[in-house]
């Protein structure tokens, strides 16, 4: 006869770290116990049940905002920490803090007319001598992922579209011709980091750039 | 359960050279280290805090003081323990300054004072979970979990950190770790329970309104 009760058995019972469904209590008191006791057996399987539906939670973690990685820098370049000055600080808070009550299709179209200027700028006599300043040694290129995946985001969300749907609206064919000017732009940046690859600033344009992509391409998506 | 690691691909700055350069101040390794880790610390806070803006306000705020304090890193531990176990202490800080009194870490984890763990009624009908845990359901339960408990089951069941190395980013030992997980998994279950019953009675509810109408 089992000498286990449900309060000690549930006490000592610990879920093995090698599978979510436990079938090895600790001892044969703890097993005849389990064999007997329907309620303690719900127990063993809700706790099973438990840690595979957590470990699920995992795979959905959900992939953080760059705004926080924008506004860290922001601070560490405020303390210091950073050692050396980046243009993005001050043209996310030109942009995001004067800018901010604009309508999004007036702001987008600023944004792209800027980004514009910005490319001219960098493709000018002027950018290489300002920016060798910038000069960072043992840093990559990191947009280079983020490229391959805006391609293949491109291709899912224009494969996606119904055949039905060739005759576009006016604001999906607005958002196609943003696109278009936005791709534009990253042409340009891409040109300027491959000639210059330690150009901080360039990097740092063309990343902005695919965010840009990003965001049209989520908002096609969503029609 | 094994733990999802990063892997770094060729070509990327490795951890270590990352860190040796972010103690120089380089930009670019501060952020080599933010893309290894933002993942799992975003993902830590928010499931301990359950509101988005609160949990980038909070990944900031545990990037910040690590990057604070990278200059004094001598690798004693590892890198990725040492960042939790500063997200943890960001997360439980403002989870204490919320609750407006100073509570130690057992107060956070002992929400029954009397038998120092969840209520447990033994005894009680055969009731099963069965086809009701879905992430939906196991993250409401976890929002509702004491802080305590919720680090170490977030850290254990979800991020796969093993009890030695929870014991490290918590301070405390691994029979603690082990004892407070055991005990937020036993107050998880409680919790789905009551949640299944609520469902159960609102959809007995429903359908007598909806019978009453016929």
């Amino acid at each position: 006869m089992a000498t286990v009760n449900c309060k000690d058995f549930q006490d000592r019972f610990e879920p093995s770290d090698d599978s979510p469904r436990i079938d090895s209590p600790p001892d044969l008191d703890a097993k005849a116990h389990l064999r007997d006791c329907p309620a303690c057996r719900s127990f063993v399987q809700d706790l099973g049940m438990i840690r595979a539906a957590a470990a699920e939670l995992a795979a959905s973690d959900p992939e953080p905002p760059a705004r926080i990685w924008f506004s860290l820098r922001a601070e560490l370049e405020k303390e210091g920490i950073i050692r050396g000055t980046s243009s993005k600080s001050w043209l996310r808070e030109f942009f995001g803090g004067r800018f901010s009550a604009l309508p999004r299709p007036v702001l987008a179209g600023g944004y792209l007319a800027a980004l514009l200027a910005i490319a001219f700028g960098l493709s000018g006599p002027i950018n290489s001598r300002i920016n060798r300043q910038r000069w960072l040694d043992g840093t990559q290129s990191s947009t280079m992922p983020l490229s391959a995946e805006l391609t293949s985001a491109e291709k899912a969300s224009f494969s996606s579209l119904p055949a039905s749907e060739s005759s576009e609206s006016p604001v999906t064919a607005s958002l196609h011709k943003n696109l278009e000017i936005v791709d534009n732009y990253i042409s340009l940046c891409e040109n300027s980091v491959r000639e210059e690859p330690e150009n901080e600033l360039a990097r740092e344009y063309l990343y902005e750039a695919y965010q840009q992509k990003a965001d049209l391409l989520a908002q096609l998506n969503e029609r | 359960m094994a733990r999802v690691r990063r892997v770094e691909t060729p070509g990327e700055l490795p951890e270590a050279e990352a860190i040796r350069l972010a103690q120089a101040g380089n930009a670019a390794a501060f952020e080599r280290l933010y893309r290894l880790h933002n993942r799992r610390v975003y993902s830590l806070c928010l499931r301990m805090v359950g509101n988005t803006a609160e949990a980038e306000d909070l990944t900031q705020e545990a990037f910040l003081q690590l990057f604070r304090k990278i200059a004094t890193f001598r690798g004693e531990s590892a890198f990725s323990t040492w960042l939790h176990r500063l997200a943890v202490n960001v997360v439980l800080m403002r989870l204490r300054k919320k609750s407006a009194t100073e509570s130690s870490l057992d107060e956070m984890t002992e929400p029954d004072e009397e038998s120092g763990g969840p209520r447990r009624d033994f005894g009680m009908p055969d009731l099963r979970l069965s086809g009701s845990i879905d992430r939906v359901n196991l993250q409401r339960a976890v929002e509702q979990l004491p802080p305590g408990y919720k680090a170490v089951f977030v850290l254990h069941d979800v991020q796969g950190y093993e009890h030695n190395e929870i014991a490290e980013i918590m301070d405390c030992s691994i029979g603690n770790s082990k004892s407070q997980l055991h005990k937020a998994r036993m107050r998880l279950r409680e919790l789905l329970h009551e949640s299944m019953r609520d469902k159960a009675r609102e959809d007995r509810k429903a359908a007598g309104n909806a019978g009453g109408k016929d």
